[in-house]
């Protein structure tokens, strides 16, 4: 009895450090959002839909990493890490509109070729996604090591 | 395995902020420089050629270098000929600096003229096409580009040549007398001559004159012709062929049948 309260304890000590250390994490990167958008202002009033193109980036953003905060220690971290990869990729990919920014301000049709940033960021995150990849092999590699640890204990003299 | 992970974790977090650090200051840094476009001076450069110059001013106060600035203008008619075209490229403009350029495009008014008549007597609208681009922090290329109309102010506006007016001038010659108005409504003066020659039904040249034309921006211009003319030679019908010569401008033979 003693024991599983033990147990039970232990397991609310981690989900509340990992439910902490999740809205720590959201809250940075919030924090850091919330100064970046003062700077952004003057692009916002020129290219329409910007801000919220940039709040819904940062929100399923913090919500992936949220997750996979929670789900820390376990096989699925790596998974929302990949996806979290995969999404900035493709996120880039659409809202970029492949690297090339049109935008018509009164009679003037603005350009801006972004492509080395697309091409760079992309490479970034695949980076990201090799990352999550080797991760999840580690993981699954020291799990099988322990497993086989613990099933043949090594006997001394 | 653990520590190659941690690796690549570094180096991309290292590469992520001095990637969006670099293109957010880039952007960023936009705001402190200053573009100034005065508005475009127009004259003659030489014989036949109107040369349009527009002074650009840019003050780069911003963090990073401007890289291949470059101003092109295309003039194109109403129907979307073009007629001329011009390019300016400032290779670089140093964070710092104030940079001053003349942005020229020239027109060959008398080709313009000789290849659509219409822009001697009639005012029209020319088609500019303005393209203004840059490189900012000498990687990120950025356009402008924009569409907008000027006026064209026909020299030779409601060109006319009065009816022919026959007078005896002795036995065998009679003096032709017309006269012929107009306005200019060109940006420039005309000062110069009026060279015409007088042919009859057969094509046969039966006189000439000249009569000097002085007729500054927006003003009419009324002329009367007198001409020699010898009386065998007078036919119902001909045409007349207008020279005209300027010190810019050089326009002939404007055709003009008579009957």
């Amino acid at each position: 009895m003693t024991e599983k309260k033990k147990n039970r304890e232990k397991l609310t000590q981690e989900l509340t450090f990992k439910a902490l250390k999740a809205t720590t994490k959201g809250l940075l990167i919030y924090g850091i959002y919330a100064v970046a958008s003062m700077f952004l202002t003057p692009i916002s009033e020129i290219v329409p839909n910007f801000q919220q193109t940039i709040e819904i980036f940062v929100i399923v953003y913090i919500l992936l990493m949220i997750i996979g905060e929670l789900t820390a220690k376990t096989i699925y971290q790596f998974f929302f890490n990949a996806a979290k990869a995969l999404f900035v990729i493709l996120y880039l990919i659409f809202s970029l509109g492949g690297g090339i920014v049109d935008m018509t301000f009164q009679n003037i049709n603005l350009t801006v070729n972004l492509q080395l940033f697309l091409v760079v960021a992309m490479l970034l995150s695949l980076l990201g996604l090799a990352k999550s990849v080797l991760q999840a092999i580690s993981f699954l590699n020291q799990r099988e090591e322990n497993a086989h640890t613990l099933a043949s204990p090594h006997t001394s003299c | 395995m653990i520590i190659p992970i941690r690796m690549i974790s570094i180096a991309t977090t290292i590469f992520w902020l001095i990637l969006i650090g670099f293109y957010a200051s880039a952007v960023y840094s936009v705001k402190d420089i200053h573009f100034g476009f005065e508005d475009p001076q127009v004259g003659m450069a030489s014989e036949n050629n109107m040369l349009i110059s527009l002074s650009i001013n840019v003050d780069n106060k911003g963090y990073y270098n401007i890289g291949s600035f470059q101003t092109s203008t295309k003039i194109h008619d109403k129907e979307g000929f073009m007629i001329t075209q011009g390019s300016t490229l400032i290779p670089v403009i140093e964070k710092g600096r104030q940079v001053t350029a003349f942005h020229n495009v020239t027109v060959n008014v008398s080709d313009l003229m000789q290849n659509n008549q219409e822009y001697l007597f009639n005012d029209a609208e020319l088609k500019v096409h303005e393209i203004v681009g840059m490189e900012l922090a000498e990687i990120i290329p950025v356009q402008a580009s924009t569409n907008f109309s000027v006026p064209w102010g026909a020299p030779l506006y409601n060109f006319t040549l009065d009816e022919i007016k026959y007078e005896a001038h002795n036995l065998t010659h009679t003096t032709a007398n017309f006269s012929l108005s107009f306005e200019n409504h060109a940006f420039f003066s005309l000062d110069g001559s009026i060279q015409i020659y007088l042919y009859s039904s057969t094509n046969v040249l039966i006189s000439e004159g000249q009569t000097t034309i002085e007729a500054s921006q927006q003003t009419p211009c009324q002329k009367c012709v007198e001409l020699i003319v010898p009386t065998a030679g007078i036919t119902e019908d001909g045409h007349v062929e207008v020279f005209l010569s300027t010190i810019f401008l050089k326009i002939g033979p404007l055709v003009f049948p008579f009957d």
